[in-house]
């Protein structure tokens, strides 16, 4: 990757996933956010949400500049997902593993992005797993062949840095590597 | 819409009287729709339109928008959003002091003047604040 690129990647994936706690965990900066107070306690019982959007931003020892959106969760907002999907260069998928909806949540934000961003590398990271316990990971597997979509799956607390940081260099080599198969087909 | 049951039936009958006065009073406004921060409708007039549930989420995210940018250009509090089209144009307002954080949008037709409507979105504004920080 050429010094002094500017990329952009979605985090997206369900409310509650940790779309803002991820970004927040990476960010070089403070992130733009637009959290509200959350009136659906019932879908995901927490303060506040996001509405628009969150927008962080990591720089690479290279120079390269990572531009960090996050998505809005709740469906009502799904125009967010195709407004921010648009010049993504890859597409982070968080989900919730202790929640019973993961699967369905998998599907729908799969197929979106899968339209919104057809050629960009799709990365999946389940959180709130418990050690040793690879379920989640398996039925996302097998959600994933199901529908004839690639896409590794990790498992990642949003709240440790170094995990975010990992996601984001996953995806940035699963770039790399499309990029070089590219080229390779060219020659 | 069931998400109406969120907010506290008195409250949504009071702000639709006031959004219908204020469409009867502006003939051009197409629609005018009184939602939560969260995108979720409270209120509208003329209710059951298809497009209200999107006005509302669209809404409350540009809202939300407009104070991020505020913010990052050193601008304390952003008032009002306005979108000027070919064929209309469309406010969203932002009131202060109510719980739960709620915003306005107006959709107005053609040849509405946009002062006109500014000011009298602002006072149906005050209005709504008025009804919705009454103790109850
Ligand atoms: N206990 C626990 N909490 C977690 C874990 N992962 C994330 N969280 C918490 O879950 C919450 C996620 O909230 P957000 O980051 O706002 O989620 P979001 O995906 O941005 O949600 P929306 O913007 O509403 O769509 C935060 O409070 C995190 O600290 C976990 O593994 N264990
Ligand atoms: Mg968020």
């Amino acid at each position: 990757m050429s010094a002094a690129d500017e990329l952009k990647i979605v985090f997206t994936g369900p409310m509650g996933a940790g779309k803002t706690t991820a970004i927040t965990a990476v960010s070089d900066f403070a992130p733009v956010r637009t959290e509200v107070g959350n009136n659906d306690q019932e879908s995901f019982a927490k303060a506040s949400t996001t509405v628009a959007l969150d927008l962080g931003q990591l720089g690479l020892d290279d120079g390269t500049i990572v531009r960090l959106y996050g998505t809005p969760g709740q469906d009502r907002f799904s125009f967010m997902w195709e407004i921010l999907g648009r010049g993504a260069i890859g597409v982070i998928l968080l989900l919730d593993g202790s929640s019973p909806d993961m699967c369905a949540h998998l599907r729908t934000y799969a197929e979106v992005f899968r339209r919104v961003a057809p050629e960009q590398p799709l990365l999946v990271g389940i959180g709130r797993t418990s050690p040793h316990d690879d379920r989640p990971l398996d039925a996302c597997n097998a959600v994933l062949a199901e529908m004839g979509c690639s896409a590794p799956v990790l498992s990642v607390d949003v709240r440790r840095r170094d995990d975010v940081l990992l996601i984001v260099e996953i995806l940035l080599a699963m770039l790399e590597a499309r990029i070089a198969e590219v080229a390779h087909d060219v020659h | 819409m069931s998400t109406r049951r969120r907010f506290d039936a008195t409250v949504v009958r009071l702000a639709t009287e006031r959004l219908q006065a204020f469409t009867q009073a502006n003939t051009n406004v197409q629609l005018a729709v009184l939602t939560s921060g969260d995108g979720f409708e409270v209120a509208s007039y003329p209710s059951g339109r298809p497009s209200t549930a999107k006005v509302a989420a669209m809404g409350s995210s540009m809202q939300a928008l407009s104070e991020a940018l505020s913010r990052e250009a050193g601008l304390s509090h952003a008032r009002n959003l306005i979108i000027e089209g070919d064929s209309g144009s469309v406010l969203v307002l932002g009131l202060s002091g109510t719980s739960p954080q709620v915003s306005l949008a107006v959709v107005a037709a053609g040849s509405e003047l946009l002062g006109r409507l500014l000011w009298a979105s602002r006072n149906l504004c005050k209005e709504l604040e008025a009804e919705l920080t009454k103790t109850p």
